[in-house]
């Protein structure tokens, strides 16, 4: 027999579309008297199956290295049934045993309209999709924005494209601009004075990417043959959706699997004004009006992020904050996150809430005066434009799940998954931020995307592994973190069991500019019954995105902190520090620069 | 099939198609240019309507492209155009012969709404929606840029 293909990334696909294209798939070698005993099996049951001898092949070692990789198991026989993996010899006659054989083999009565059906067309449900239609699977995916309170809608992509990741970055990155073109003076440049920012400028130019980045997705799924329709999917009964247009037309479509990938929005306090007059992140990034004067409620990631970047194009913003600052982010990390702000001109209303918001003037943007309560005591704030930040929620509420017969979290509407996100019904699988319990990622429900539909259609065996992911919080001063915060870490290891190296540092790009040299802060956990393994990595710094990222493979690996001591850094970095930590905290020394 | 030429200074040609080529349907008007200014006069004319866009490599004398992508492309497009709504206009572009495309300085490749990178290039005028070389060839994709907004 000739090689199957030549290099690795071939082997595992040409692997894969043995295991896609036969029901009864068997890896084997034509002398190995386990695989015969196997063979005899199955013609004893009169059943059809393809075997491929590995000891005939060129390059059947290869193939089988692949095969190991692929169901992380090395021996043959190695029985694929319907694309799941079965195993050896023992497991296979022991399923024959379990009488669980031959119902598993046999054909389902029942035809469906796809292979795969996806309900939202955000990051983790275009992910599944492609892999999927990739693996030669019918897939139909439905994603549909219902407009925002003010009536901003989007394109395909979901949240991170459209309203979340993307334009935020790009609009933090106008900021940091801002921010340079101050610096730029004392490196030389001779910038006027009276340089103003054009918020319709920069929208267009972010909304015209984002534009762009639609049509890809489109693209995509149309090239490997996924349907897309642009309606609203809910569940009819646990094989069926209906879905309705925004035309209003209805239609019906059957499949064998669901993944439900419908995300989160943003939540609304129940105050008089809020959904009338109040925007939150959905309509702030194709806002087709400067905002204005903003008063941003919440201390969420998005909040943070949201009036850092609109107080960096120049805009008097204030933050109102109900207590503490990025829940469930480690806390010091957190207010060294808001002391930053402070001291960019960011206004904090601490330990309020709002009760009303009133418009004053209409207007783009209007005139709106906003109550809160503090201390009992009420606070008026007047100014252009309130936006909430306080939350999102898992929008499950329209989509039935209850006919499908999935179970969901009442509270949040989040739905209940396994390990390998699959729901309290078999065929129906959830991903991204409606999983109850998990991270609320694009890159995490990418990766969650990809590998359920390996593991469905192609006979593979990785699980997402939702431990030490790193995530960037892109406030002024960017907050990487990856792992534990020092709070989690004390609960989960006691504080005895923990040393916590620290140190303040300053860019060198500071310097000329002349600022503050201890903003900036770099902490490692470490888990002293475990050899000082990290447990925990958090950055306050310029492009903490990119220090974190690199470190986050590092913690996948299992660095210790020994590990980082001995790594040499790169000189003149930020990063570096990580290299240089020598001050623990349980010391008491001090961790802040003192200049040269 | 009924040629004439337009008012337009450069080789800008207007073709339209026979109505028995889809019976009960006003056909695109297909328009053919060579150059930038042609073509920027080309969109300046039909402002308003839905234009689309093929950029393709220059015939030679022969007739024969210096571009294969562009060959295998031509056929498709010309099916799929037909799906296109009824107010479109769809302008073919000749960005010239191989070196003068290949000039990284050239117009097309520097011009702030084409910003090209590739030939062929077939795009829904003023949008972000684009197709590029071999994708210009896959009917699947064309007759979505031709018919779903």
């Amino acid at each position: 027999m000739p090689p199957v293909t030549a290099n690795g990334a071939d082997l595992k696909a040409a692997i894969q579309k043995y295991i896609a294209d036969n029901k009864v798939m068997m890896f084997s070698k034509s002398y190995c008297p386990f695989c015969k005993k196997i063979k005899d099996l199955f013609n004893s049951l009169n059943l059809t199956y393809t075997a491929l001898e590995l000891d005939q092949i060129e390059n059947g070692g290869d193939l089988q290295n692949a095969l190991h990789e692929l169901s992380g198991q090395k021996t043959v026989p190695n029985v694929y049934i319907k694309q799941e993996h079965i195993g050896g010899c023992d497991d296979t006659l022991k399923l024959h045993a379990d009488a669980k054989l031959l119902p598993m083999v046999s054909e389902s009565t029942t035809t469906y309209d796809y292979d795969l059906i996806v309900i939202g067309g955000g990051s983790g449900g275009l992910a599944a999709s492609k892999e999927a239609g990739k693996l030669g699977k019918k897939v139909l995916v439905c994603d549909f924005v219902k407009p925002s309170p003010i009536g901003t809608t989007w394109g395909l992509g979901g949240t991170c494209v459209n309203v979340g990741c993307i334009p935020k970055k790009l609009m933090h990155q106008a900021a940091l601009l801002g921010h340079s073109i101050d610096d730029s003076r004392k490196f030389g440049w001779e910038v006027s004075e009276g340089v103003k920012h054009n918020w319709n400028t920069m929208k267009d130019a972010i909304q015209g990417h984002i534009g762009s980045l639609n049509w890809g997705y489109r693209v995509a799924l149309r090239d490997k043959d996924v349907k897309y329709e642009n309606a609203y999917a809910e569940f009819v009964d646990p094989h069926t959706i209906k879905t309705v247009n925004r035309r209003g037309k209805e239609n019906t479509a059957t499949a064998e699997r669901f993944l439900v990938a419908v995300g989160m929005r943003p939540r609304y306090p129940d105050i008089p004004g809020a959904k009338e007059y109040g925007i939150t992140s959905d309509d702030l990034f194709s806002l087709p009006y400067c905002p204005g004067k903003t008063l941003v409620v919440g201390a969420s990631y998005v909040a943070l992020e949201c009036a850092g970047f609109l107080r960096g194009v120049g805009l008097d913003t204030t933050v109102m904050v109900r207590s503490i600052l990025l829940r469930g982010f480690d806390q010091q990390m957190a207010e060294k996150v808001g002391e930053y702000m402070e001291k960019g001109g960011m206004k904090f209303i601490r330990g309020c809430v709002p009760t009303k918001v009133e418009r004053l003037e209409e207007g783009q943007p209007g005139k709106l005066r906003v109550t809160g309560v503090q201390d009992g005591k009420e606070v008026v704030w007047e100014g252009n434009t309130i936006l909430f930040g306080i939350g999102r929620d898992a929008v499950t509420e329209g989509i039935h799940l209850e006919k499908a017969g999935v179970k969901f979290n009442t509270k949040n509407g989040k739905v209940y998954g396994n390990d390998e996100e699959q729901t309290n019904q078999p065929h129906i699988y959830a991903i991204g931020d409606v999983l109850e319990g998990k991270l609320e990622l694009t890159p995490v429900a990418i990766q969650a995307g990809r590998l359920l539909a390996q593991r469905l259609y192609g006979g593979a065996k990785a699980k997402t592994d939702y431990v030490n992911v790193p995530t960037t919080v892109f406030t002024p001063l960017e907050y990487g973190a990856c792992g534990l915060s020092e709070e989690d870490a004390i609960a989960k290891y006691g504080e005895d069991n923990i040393e916590v190296y620290h140190s303040n540092f300053m860019p060198l790009e500071w310097t000329v500019p002349g600022y503050d040299p201890n903003d900036c802060y770099a902490k490692v956990i470490c888990n002293r019954q475990d050899n000082e393994r990290v447990v925990g990595f958090h950055v306050l710094g310029p492009n903490a995105g990119e220090i974190t990222q690199g470190y986050g493979a590092a913690m996948k690996c299992g660095m210790t902190k020994a590990q980082l001591d001995t790594t040499i850094g790169i000189h003149p970095t930020n990063a570096e520090i990580f290299t240089t930590l020598d001050i623990t905290k349980g010391s008491g020394e001090d961790p802040t620069k003192t200049g040269c | 099939m009924i040629h004439f030429r337009v008012e337009c200074p450069a080789h800008v040609w207007l073709k339209r198609l026979r109505p028995d080529q889809a019976p009960g349907k006003i056909m695109v008007v297909s328009v053919k240019v060579e150059g930038l200014s042609a073509f920027l006069e080309a969109v300046e004319k039909h402002k308003g309507k839905t234009i689309f866009a093929l950029f393709t490599g220059s015939h030679d004398a022969q007739g024969k492209s210096w571009c294969p992508d562009c060959v295998s492309a031509d056929p498709v497009v010309e099916e799929c155009v037909k799906g296109a709504p009824e107010d479109a206009v769809f302008i073919t572009c000749s960005v010239g012969d191989r070196a003068t495309w290949k000039d990284q300085t050239n117009d097309f490749r520097t011009h702030d709404k084409l910003k090209l990178t590739s030939v062929p290039t077939l795009m829904r005028w003023g949008t972000p929606q684009r197709l590029m070389e071999e994708d210009c060839a896959k009917s699947n994709l064309v007759s979505m840029l031709f018919e779903e907004d």
